[in-house]
């Protein structure tokens, strides 16, 4: 309950508040928001799982964003950001897809 | 090889080791991070929640998230009208452009028949100098101020070696002039004396003792050249009236008086091709 609110706080926050976002990190800001729904949805299925723990979201969550906007800046400085970004989406992607199944699984028992 | 068998020994004994598989089935079927099932296993042994602190962690950890989910979207949305703008700028340059295309075409094809029109306007005028160039030359042969060549006949005359009465056996202006008549009349084209181009304009008198021809003395004997029809032409002089005088003063005086046809006769122009003082009345 706490996390479902915590989100909603955040969303009405990042849209009220508007805060500014350096410039430098703006072109991180998708593929770091596609790793941390990887991270979120990880964490739901655990949850329906039984076997959350604060801990490791809290690290994974962390490492999950620092390491996606580290590796597209490292594609950048390559000059195959547009490539890495794609190769990033892709794996989180098919991961995230995963996670909502089994999340689905969990819900409807189907 | 070793490798596959003890992977098959264990599968025979009920392997706990997980068998390999490829990179994209390890990705799509271990979504689940390892670390939850490890703390898991842990936390079962002693059972307990994680430390409130790391509670706190979580949730800010998913306000952190929502702020970013949030963000991004306004991002994106803010981006979105600048995006149909720069794209409606772009379309209309390009239609901009298009037409510009359009007015250049345009304006080619114009100037390329203007081009067609002005050339075809010069080979008209071309030709027209060419047929002028030719008239000019013409009207040039036929008023004496261009220099001719072609067939023709040369007559030499000269006076006689004696004297007849007071002015027997010696050559007159008239008789000059007489003859240079005849050969007009017999279908000369060009007629000089003595190399002096006979037009419209020079003169065959006396001045003192000496036959002039152009204001020039000559003396004899006199050769006249004229350009013609070499085969009828001197058939066709002494047919004349001067023809018929001539014959009488080369019988009776001993004049000296040679018709003869020649292959080529070149004559001069007259230096002179310029009227001093008239002027054609339409250009007064």
């Amino acid at each position: 309950m706490i996390a479902v609110f915590g989100l909603a706080l955040g969303v009405l926050a990042g849209l009220l508040l508007e805060p500014s976002i350096p410039i430098a990190l703006q072109p991180y800001l998708p593929i770091a928001v596609v790793a941390a729904l990887d991270a979120v949805f990880g964490g739901l299925r655990a949850h329906l799982d039984g076997v959350f723990d604060d801990k490791v979201f809290v690290i994974s969550f962390v490492s999950n964003v620092l390491i996606a906007a580290l590796i597209v800046y490292l594609g950048d400085q390559l000059g195959v950001g547009g490539q890495l970004s794609t190769g990033v989406i892709v794996v989180l992607g098919i991961r995230i897809f995963s996670n909502v199944a089994a999340i689905r699984r969990h819900v409807f028992h189907a | 090889m070793t490798h596959r068998d003890d992977r098959f020994r264990d599968d025979d004994h009920g392997a706990v080791e997980e068998p390999y598989t490829g990179l994209l089935t390890q990705v799509m079927t271990q979504t689940l991070d390892q670390d939850y099932l490890d703390v898991a296993r842990r936390r079962g042994a002693r059972v307990g929640d994680s430390p409130p602190g790391w509670r706190i962690g979580a949730v800010s950890v998913l306000l952190l998230f929502g702020l970013m989910v949030g963000l991004s979207a306004l991002k994106t949305d803010q981006d979105q009208p600048l995006v149909a703008v720069e794209r409606a700028k772009l379309i209309e340059q390009i239609e901009n452009n298009h037409h510009k295309l359009d007015d250049q075409q345009a304006n080619l094809a114009s100037l390329s028949d203007e081009v067609a029109t002005l050339q075809q306007r010069m080979t008209a005028s071309m030709a027209d100098d060419r047929k002028l160039a030719g008239q000019l030359t013409g009207l040039g042969v036929d008023a004496g101020t261009i220099a001719v060549t072609g067939p023709g006949v040369a007559v030499t005359v000269d006076d006689a070696g004696y004297s007849v009465g007071t002015s027997g056996g010696v050559i007159l202006d008239t008789d000059l002039q007489l003859l240079a008549n005849g050969l007009w009349q017999a279908g000369a084209e060009a007629v000089a004396v003595d190399g002096h181009r006979l037009t419209s304009l020079t003169a065959i008198r006396f001045a003192g003792e000496a036959i002039t021809v152009d204001y020039r003395s000559l003396t004899p004997p006199y050769v006249i050249e004229a350009i013609g029809n070499p085969d009828t032409m001197p058939a066709r002089l002494l047919e004349t009236r001067a023809g018929q005088i001539w014959l009488d003063l080369e019988a009776n005086f001993g004049i000296q008086f040679d018709v003869a046809a020649k292959e080529k006769v070149s004559i001069p122009g007259d230096a002179r091709d310029r009227l001093l003082y008239a002027v054609a009345e339409a250009a007064s």
